[in-house]
């Protein structure tokens, strides 16, 4: 007995001993929030730390998927910000208008569809490798008509709506097509007839196919019935729609109708969505992995068209249907969607956009960024650019008699705040965000710890290598942890959207203070990666709260109050301060 | 019969020729020892075997079938363990972690288990522990035994005695000696001693070149061969 705990007193000991600047700057830490708590009184200091922990839990939500790819695969994710934003405004489609998102989801499927065939399109890519430079030439000439062909139909010839109408882009599309058929007749003259698999042959190629492609779907999709919004007027926009929810009033749009047959508009749709994608393939270099057409890829293909014409047919029921469900169970399931969109969003830009760079790791910095910046516009090309808000749903909205709840219990009481402590929180803010954190935290580390998909992980962290020779597809569990931590960040912006509202610069703050998080809490600690949410969180609402009762220094007369404006300003101090100490952060460990 | 087929293949690393030609044949059952100096291109060897680092030209055919354009995952999934040189421990890891990784199947490290721990009996002891906190020695028992759970027919060992005390390379080689009872082993090994009493066979590459291969009984006796390629021996 006492050699087993004289034993335990050394193991504490020399752990004590390895982690000594870690404990100080804890120790510090702590010391420094008490100091700033000095003076206030309970029901003032317990909400502050609570929505500190509020924050804290939407960077967690933020940082932690930046940290798992990060630690994975070496990629810094700048468009996870992006990523986080998107979540905000899909989930306020799924819970605002719902007609809407079921309207954008048909042809958004349709387009996807093809992308399940993917080896399909590389063999395809691979015959037109192999092809004459001839063959390539008549592509180009085909392509070029039905550019054309696709101009027209979008914009018609002219006539009474205006003759500008669409010139811009086709201007656009005439230089990039000319610019591609110069490149293509030098080759041709060069080479007379070329060898088969040039690689210059075969980016023109991929390029002409793409803007058909990219041409047909956007044509198509005009051709959708779609509910929408009018960001201009203020009685069809965001944040009018918003309010009716918050009411409890809100009714589907009127629907237009196909202006095409139906079944043209999917063929075509299906179309460009195979060109895009035969496109996108070609462009990759030879040499990727080909792989089986396997009876899953058809089923994936098939199940995302079936699930569009599903969708087609029964959208008006199932509009009725949502529209008459609590706010409740619209939030539930708009997160659900959020976090699923997020996370094939996440497959997507791996598989697409960051495979093919591995070797090269700065183009993998910019592609993201650049990510993020065509994410942004997007975003404010379809909702709009003024900031709404989004309702909060009924079980964290409740008023009146028997509000605000009382201590622990009135969490459950359905009341919008809850005073516990003599304290005011947000039932929403305080609680369900801090309970979503905890659950996400719990959630992924039993994931790394108790899976074999966790301990695939926790392995490829240290030698993606030393996996992938243990017979273990390396490349596969990559987009499934872009795609969890695209997930995870969606999920943190749809949780915001409701007490920040939503803006296309939400993502921006939220990768600023994920980053620091991250950079705190040692860049590829799962563990580090909370620690240093919650202190960037807590450390935020610590500055806000400040900045209303002032800090009194000594020498100064009268209290200093910082102003908000400095609250980034901190978290980069808490950065560089921890950094200074522990250059790997809280819980990094050195390089090897 | 030979298990595993290599020919004539050309590595480049960025833009370095480390392999400018390896040809070499492992039979099946035996031990082929990958003999040379520092540099040499053995190590490269193994992991273009393993497609690690794809060969731009020529082949590599195992059981048959040639897998030189396959991906490494795919390579090692037909039965080829390795064990590579600083052992690449998984540090987050525990030891028993370490060898369920390796599983291809569920059920194969349960299958496995006693004839590891009757190999290693040390690791049994050591299940619990992180990778990080084994000895070299333990960690290179960890590195053998986690390419021993799936069902492996040939095993590629890169330097399994390197920065081991006399005592280890002895119970190392008496593991080696065993499981190649089961599977096909081909060996890069330094120390020529060791080498020379585990394996039947050698290649001996020299600047990314296969410059000589036999039996190991003949090469014993040719000191000249032995001084020029291996240094003193």
């Amino acid at each position: 007995m006492t050699t087993t705990q004289s034993k335990r007193s050394t193991v504490l000991a020399d752990w004590m001993k390895e982690n000594r600047s870690r404990l100080a700057v804890l120790a510090v830490i702590l010391f420094v929030l008490l100091a700033a708590m000095a003076g206030l009184e309970a029901k003032e200091w317990f909400p502050t730390i609570m929505q500190g922990l509020s924050v804290g839990a939407l960077t967690f939500l933020v940082a932690s998927g930046l940290s798992l790819i990060f630690g994975l695969m070496d990629v810094l994710n700048l468009a996870h910000g992006e990523l986080f934003m998107i979540g905000a405004y899909v989930g306020w489609t799924m819970y605002t208008r719902f007609d809407t998102a079921v309207d954008a989801a048909v042809p958004i499927l349709l387009i996807a569809a093809p992308f399940a065939l993917m080896p399909l399109w590389r063999r395809v890519a691979d015959r037109l490798r192999r092809m004459d430079v001839n063959w390539h030439l008549a592509i180009w000439l085909v392509a070029l008509v039905m550019a054309y062909v696709a101009w027209l139909v979008r914009f018609g010839t002219g006539g009474e709506e205006g003759t500008g109408a669409g010139a811009g882009p086709m201007v656009v599309v005439t230089g990039m097509f000319a610019a591609i058929g110069w490149a293509l007749l030098r080759r041709s003259r060069r080479h007379d007839g070329g060898p088969a698999g040039d690689a210059a042959m075969m980016k023109a190629t991929a390029l002409s196919t793409l803007i058909v492609g990219a041409g047909a779907s956007l044509v198509a999709v005009t051709k959708f019935p779609l509910v929408i919004w009018d960001a201009e007027d203020f009685a069809r926009s965001p944040s009018n729609f918003s309010v009716q929810v918050d009411l409890g009033q809100l009714a589907p749009l009127p629907n237009d109708v196909f202006a095409w047959p139906a079944i043209l508009a999917f063929a075509v749709l299906l179309l460009g969505g195979a060109l895009i994608a035969l496109g996108l393939s070609s462009l990759q270099p030879r040499g990727g992995e080909t792989g089986e057409l396997a009876r899953r890829h058809w089923a994936g293909f098939g199940g995302m068209v079936v699930a569009a014409i599903v969708l087609a047919l029964v959208k008006t029921p199932l509009n009725e249907w949502m529209f008459e469900l609590s706010t409740t169970w619209r939030f539930l399931i708009a997160i659900l969607v959020a976090t699923g969109v997020g996370a094939a969003l996440g497959a997507f830009i791996e598989v697409i956009l960051i495979r093919p760079l591995y070797d090269r790791p700065i183009y993998q910095l910019m592609i993201t960024l650049g990510v993020g910046f065509i994410l942004i516009e997007m975003v404010r090309e379809i909702w709009g650019r003024p900031e709404f808000t989004m309702a909060r749903p009924a079980a964290f909205n409740g008023v009146g008699e028997g509000c605000p709840g009382q201590g622990l219990g009135g969490f459950f009481s359905g009341c919008s705040t809850v005073e516990v402590f003599g304290g005011r929180l947000r039932v929403y803010n305080e609680g369900f965000v801090v309970l979503v954190g905890v659950l996400v935290l719990v959630g992924v580390t039993l994931l790394l710890k108790r899976t074999r998909v966790g301990m695939v992980i926790r392995a490829g962290v240290q030698d993606p290598e030393m996996v992938e020779a243990l017979g273990i597809n390396v490349r596969r569990v990559f987009t499934l942890v872009f795609a969890i931590g695209s997930g995870l960040a969606a999920l943190g912006g749809v949780l915001a959207a409701p007490s920040i509202g939503l803006s296309s610069g939400m993502g921006a703050v939220f990768l600023l203070g994920a980053i620091v998080a991250l950079a705190v809490g040692g860049l590829t600690s799962f563990p580090g990666a909370a620690a240093g949410a919650v202190l960037v969180g807590l450390l935020q609402q610590i500055i806000i709260r400040l900045g209303q009762t002032g800090i009194s220094l000594p020498f100064l007369d009268e209290p200093f109050k910082p102003s908000p404006t400095v609250v980034p300003a901190a978290s980069i101090l808490l950065m560089v301060v921890i950094l200074l100490v522990l250059p790997t952060g809280l819980f990094g460990r050195s390089e090897r | 019969m030979s298990l595993l087929t290599v020919n004539d293949i050309h590595t480049f690393i960025e833009q370095f020729h480390i392999l400018e030609g390896v040809t070499l044949e492992v039979p099946q059952g035996d031990i082929l020892a990958l003999l040379g100096r520092n540099g040499a291109g053995k190590t490269t060897t193994l992991k273009t075997i393993l497609g690690l680092t794809p060969a731009r030209s020529g082949s590599v055919v195992y059981n048959g079938a040639d897998i030189t354009a396959k991906r490494s995952f795919d390579i090692a999934a037909l039965g080829i363990g390795y064990v590579p040189e600083h052992r690449a421990i998984f540090a987050d890891l525990s030891v028993e972690e370490n060898l369920r990784i390796a599983e291809r199947n569920s059920g194969d490290f349960a299958a496995k288990e006693e004839f590891i721990f009757g190999l290693f009996p040390d690791l049994k002891r050591l299940i619990r522990l992180p990778g990080t906190n084994l000895s070299g020695g333990q960690q290179q028992m960890l590195a053998v035994a986690r390419a021993l759970v799936p069902d492996n027919k040939l095993l590629l060992i890169d330097e399994p005695s390197e920065g081991l005390a006399p005592v280890i390379i002895e119970q190392m080689m008496d593991a080696i000696t065993e499981l190649s009872n089961e599977s096909t082993v081909l060996l890069v090994e330094q120390n020529f001693i060791v080498a020379s009493r585990l394996a039947q066979h050698y290649v001996i590459v020299e600047e990314g070149q296969t410059v000589q291969a036999g039996s190991m009984a003949d090469l014993v006796d040719d000191q000249e061969t032995i001084k020029r390629y291996l240094g003193a021996g």
